[in-house]
């Protein structure tokens, strides 16, 4: 058989994706929709009196009630132009596609509230997303991100049941000492994280001495089939246990140290330590270290034998903030990713998916095609999966006295095969609760390299935001 | 010749209360006129930019001795939950959806428009400043401060006080290099009780933000209690629950 390839007669890519842009025409035309509805012309009537500005100086916020709740919409669209040529192109799509563009439209709704009496404060965080794309046509999906209930006897005592997000580390795009934490996604890493189900703590104690605070975090994480099932984000499946860390807080000479540990009797040992402190008013330096003992790494072979290597891998970030005296803020980060795959490692994976691709093509044969999708789907197919990455993000605040306008752009750099992405952004927060948010991401890198072998080229992404 | 004396002399003692006071008691005496040591208070802080648009900001702080200071947003919805915290020359923000503190400087602004971090959260004078030197002006004295230290947002302060009570009214910000970096104009005096009495209202404009202005509006300032636990980095997610 062969491949399946494109009908369309020679066009160029630019009108192949305006028609693609328009045959997603009910996606599409509902999210202009949106944009048109929310334009500041429409949105700053309200906002705006006409000759004086007639300041409210009431506080109705100033008289507290035992509930809150919030909300956030959001409306997002996703275009990601394949890269037809690349490893994991071939990989998914054996066959290829006729379009040369992934369309996706999200309609958002996250929603939080909580509800105090005395000192019990229950709180929840929901998120639900309808979607539309090339692929799946209309889907939903939710989630609980976080449902926790706080017991607060006193400001030094915290006592946390249920589904909650404890993040730790230092680092702004990785933290390897963030040991009770989702992976982050590199291309976001501001983005909100969905919880583990736990049992917490926090004992804080300030003092007068040198050392002005020192609080300690205890946590209990059960995992088992029916809770905590993804922990760590483990493809190998799923062993009931029960997980047990903690994280030692110092305040001392201006400077923020944790020290971390988690431990269970199937999981890896592990520990860590982190710190963040201002050299100066505009420069900030941290870093974090973990250790996770008797690691497991699976490698396959050209010919897809999957071998382990046992050994303690060694993760560590340092990174500075600078802010100029323009407004302009660096973050720049070095992460050696201890746990991840060495170049060699690599270049044997994507031989092993380029032969499987070859030989689908030449004899139909889906073994060692599969093979290579398994492993890329447990050990492979991720974010930052080798050694040594550079990350820098600079962002411009207000530029040109254009309030609540910040361009900025990061880029993300594989040391060990020279393969990156560019990721310029702008955020625009103009009205009251209102966001827009717009993000171009190119990816970089040749043959056998991470992200050149990567499912697409370029991903553009616009979202609008409203909170209420 | 000795009425002349005699007036001289009798003036001399009507300004000799002021003049008793050196110029960094006198500040930190501005400082207490302000607020207590140990307080609550709401704020709400009005951006308004040169097209009469503007942009509203709600925030209850806490602060306790001359530097710790905790807030937390409580409006616009988009911001809501948004703590901040300063003890000393350190500074963290924390977002819920980022769920971790991140330190920031005193430059930036979490605002955003003409109030920097260091203006929202302002701890006393006298902590930051050194007053060097003290000069008469229209019922009161103008203040000539100095930064105590590099890390101080603005190097030199120009404070005019007035009255008994020693309010401020005006205060002009400069960079190092002599550059006004932005003027801070207090109102609206109110009894908020329980001897607190000062300026409502703050208004700042910039040369270096033309057509914009921004406001502060107090409210509810009250002396509370508070542990030292509070002005933690894991205390910053709980802040809104000191409110009563």
């Amino acid at each position: 058989m062969q491949l399946m390839q494109s009908q369309n007669p020679p066009e160029s890519e630019i009108t192949k994706l305006s028609l693609q842009i328009w045959r997603r025409s009910p996606a599409f035309l509902f999210f202009l929709i949106f944009i048109y509805i929310s334009t500041p012309g429409y949105i700053f009537a309200e906002d705006k009196s006409s000759d004086t500005i007639d300041l409210d100086f009431e506080i109705p916020e100033a008289e507290k009630k035992p509930y809150s709740f919030n909300a956030e919409i959001k409306i997002s669209e996703t275009i990601r132009g394949f890269d037809k040529d690349s490893l994991l192109f071939n990989q998914k799509y054996p066959n290829s596609r006729d379009d040369g563009t992934f369309f996706q439209t999200d309609l958002n709704l996250r929603a939080e509230g909580s509800y105090e009496i005395g000192i019990v404060k229950l709180y929840a965080r929901l998120s639900g997303e309808l979607y539309y794309n090339n692929d799946e046509d209309w889907e939903n999906g939710q989630r609980t991100e976080e449902a926790y209930v706080s017991l607060l006897p006193s400001p030094s005592l915290t006592l946390d049941i249920g589904k909650k997000v404890s993040k730790w580390g230092k680092g702004y795009a990785w933290n390897p000492a963030a040991f009770f934490s989702r992976p982050k996604d590199i291309e976001d890493p501001d983005a909100t994280q969905e919880g583990y189900y736990v049992v917490s703590g926090d004992l804080i104690k300030s003092t007068d001495s040198p050392l002005r605070t020192i609080a300690l975090t205890p946590v209990i994480l059960p995992v088992s089939e029916d809770i905590n099932d993804k922990w760590g984000n483990d493809e190998r499946g799923t062993e009931r246990d029960i997980l047990w860390g903690g994280k030692i807080y110092f305040f001392a000479f201006d400077t923020d140290m944790d020290i971390m540990f988690l431990a269970g009797e199937k999981v890896e040992d592990r520990f860590g330590a982190d710190f963040s402190k201002n050299i100066s008013v505009n420069f900030e330096i941290h870093g974090e270290a973990a250790i996770v003992l008797d690691y497991v790494r699976y490698v396959t072979d050209q010919q897809g034998n999957l071998t382990q290597k046992k050994y303690n891998a060694k993760n560590y970030l340092l990174g500075i903030r600078y802010l100029t005296s323009h407004d302009t803020t660096y973050i720049f980060e070095y992460f050696r990713n201890g746990q991840g795959y060495t170049r060699d490692e690599m270049k044997d994976y994507f031989t092993l998916v380029e032969d499987g691709y070859k030989e689908y093509v030449s004899t139909q044969t889906m073994a060692k095609l599969s093979e290579s999708r398994q492993y890329g789907h447990q050990f492979y197919n991720r974010q930052t999966v080798m050694k040594d990455y550079l990350y820098l993000k600079v962002s411009q605040k207000e530029p040109y006295d254009i309030l609540y306008f910040t361009p900025s752009v990061a880029c993300i750099y594989n040391v060990n095969d020279k393969s990156g992405s560019i990721i310029p952004q702008i955020t625009y927060t103009p009205i009251t609760n209102f966001e827009f948010e717009f993000k171009t991401t190119f990816l970089l890198g040749k043959d056998y390299a991470e992200y050149g072998e990567k499912l697409n080229d370029y991903k553009v992404y616009a979202a609008v935001r409203y909170y209420f | 010749m000795k009425k002349a004396l005699l007036t001289v002399f009798i003036c001399l003692c009507i300004s000799a209360p002021a003049f008793a006071l050196d110029g960094n008691e006198m500040l930190e005496k501005v400082d207490r006129n302000l607020n207590p040591e140990s307080f609550e208070m709401y704020r709400k802080l009005i951006n308004t930019e040169s097209d009469g648009s503007k942009k509203e900001f709600v925030m209850y702080s806490v602060k306790k001795g001359k530097d710790k200071i905790a807030s937390v947003f409580l409006s616009p919805a988009s911001e809501k939950g948004r703590s901040t915290l300063r003890v000393g020359e350190n500074m963290w923000l924390y977002i819920p959806n980022v769920g971790k503190p991140i330190r920031i400087t005193s430059l930036q602004s979490v605002t955003g428009g003409i109030f920097n971090n260091s203006d929202i959260m302002r701890v006393d004078y006298s902590a930051e400043y050194n007053c060097e030197k003290v000069e008469p002006a229209d019922d009161g004295h103008i203040l000539h401060l100095k930064a105590r230290t590099n890390t101080v947002a603005y190097d030199r302060v120009k404070m005019r006080v007035y009255g008994e009570r020693l309010l401020p009214d005006k205060l002009e910000c400069f960079a190092s290099s002599g550059m006004l970096i932005k003027t801070l104009y207090f109102k609206e005096v109110k009894d908020f009780g329980g001897g607190i009495v000062r300026p409502a209202v703050i208004e700042t404009d910039s040369p270096l933000y033309k057509g914009y202005k921004s406001v502060i509006v107090f409210a509810k300032v009250k002396a509370k209690e508070l542990p030292d636990e509070v002005f933690t980095l894991n205390y910053m997610s709980k802040i809104e629950g000191l409110r009563k």
